[in-house]
């Protein structure tokens, strides 16, 4: 076959036209891809975390994940504010916890230097005495979230200060 | 001449196609869904889960039931898939939370797709479920069973907000008897 150089110029143009095309959209799929699966893997945290009941109505292109609050996340929500009630600069945000958006809520909570200023003032405010090392700034997380007391003397120390009430003699 | 290669070139496209169309079919046939669901929760980026149940609503729907999220697998999950030329594929999900700690049984309601769903938790001891309404109405759970147990019931009349829940072991003795509140509008 004898083709013009004209139509040789031509073929390889068009060929590379759609390779251009063909990269371009496969690059934004992949980019699209990777941002949904970052979506829903904060959805999964967050559900997890905030105890939320959650409608996953498309998981690509829009992710569109629906959370609402369940009992279980009204009783972290319920310890997190007694602390707040207490100890004013210990952030409850209210706003974002009305407006349903668990992500601000959680970007709230995760302040280190609050939670470790608020659990370093409830070992001061704290009448009664306690054995061992002093809790850290997950403390309060593990309490908020889990209801764990770790280190185990924060138990006396919540009860000493209010917030839980205290243990049932045996 | 030239028409013979034409012929050629269409035949050799259309035999393709049709291999292609035979291979998709096989490959779908063959498909087992316990993949497919396996491949749907990490593209949920859900993990630690227990599957209790799957449950066929026909021949090209199906809903599992399982429970997920370390430690205690606390979020309960029910998935509807469809069978589609591409497979098993993801429809919708739901995920309710309830933490076991002692109850002999939870339950609650929710609504995926056009069904609705009453389900939750409950003792491994348990062997059948006699659930009645306020209006004498009267249903058998489901049981679906991993490591853990639960109950679940695919309603196809009117739902209800309260129910007697009787309990049985496997000698058909009443273990235990409970009422249960459900939320409609959750």
């Amino acid at each position: 076959m004898n083709l013009s150089l004209k139509y040789k110029v031509l073929m390889i143009f068009m060929l590379l036209v759609f390779i251009g095309v063909f990269l371009y959209y496969y690059g934004a799929k992949v980019r699209q891809e990777e941002a949904d699966a970052e979506a829903l893997r904060d959805y999964s945290y967050i559900v997890r975390e905030y105890a939320l009941d959650a409608v996953y109505k498309s998981k690509e292109n829009p992710v569109e994940v629906e959370l609402y609050p369940s009992a279980y996340t009204e009783a972290i929500l319920e310890r997190w504010k007694a602390i707040s009630d207490r100890y004013p600069e210990f952030e409850y945000p209210e706003a974002a916890i009305e407006e349903g958006d668990w992500f601000k809520v959680n970007r709230v909570i995760k302040d280190a230097e609050m939670l470790k200023d608020t659990v370093d003032k409830m070992y001061e405010d704290a009448t009664v005495e306690f054995e061992g090392l002093k809790g850290s700034f997950t403390t309060l997380l593990d309490y908020i979230f889990y209801q764990k007391y770790e280190p185990s003397n924060i138990e006396d120390i919540l009860i000493d200060l209010g917030f839980e009430s205290p243990r049932e003699e045996e | 001449m030239k028409k013979k290669k034409v012929i050629m070139v269409t035949m050799t496209i259309i035999l393709l196609i049709v291999i292609c169309y035979f291979a998709f079919q096989f490959v779908n046939q063959n498909q087992d869904i316990e993949d497919a669901i396996e491949q749907e929760f990490r593209s949920l980026r859900i993990y630690m889960e227990e599957i209790y149940a799957i449950e066929f609503l026909d021949d090209d729907r199906a809903m599992v039931f399982y429970s997920w999220a370390h430690p205690d697998f606390s979020n309960f999950g029910v998935m509807e898939l469809e069978k589609t030329w591409r497979g098993w594929q993801f429809v919708e999900a739901i995920s309710n939370r309830m933490e076991r700690k002692n109850a002999w049984l939870k339950g609650v309601y929710a609504e995926i797709t056009d069904h609705a769903i009453l389900r939750g938790p409950t003792w491994a001891s348990v062997d059948k479920i006699v659930i009645i309404t306020d209006d004498g109405r009267e249903y058998t759970p489901e049981l679906g069973k991993a490591e853990r147990q639960i109950w679940y019931l695919i309603l196809e009349d009117e739902p209800f907000e309260e129910a007697t829940f009787i309990l049985y072991d496997s000698d058909g003795e009443v273990l235990r008897e409970e009422v249960l509140q459900f939320d409609l509008n959750s």
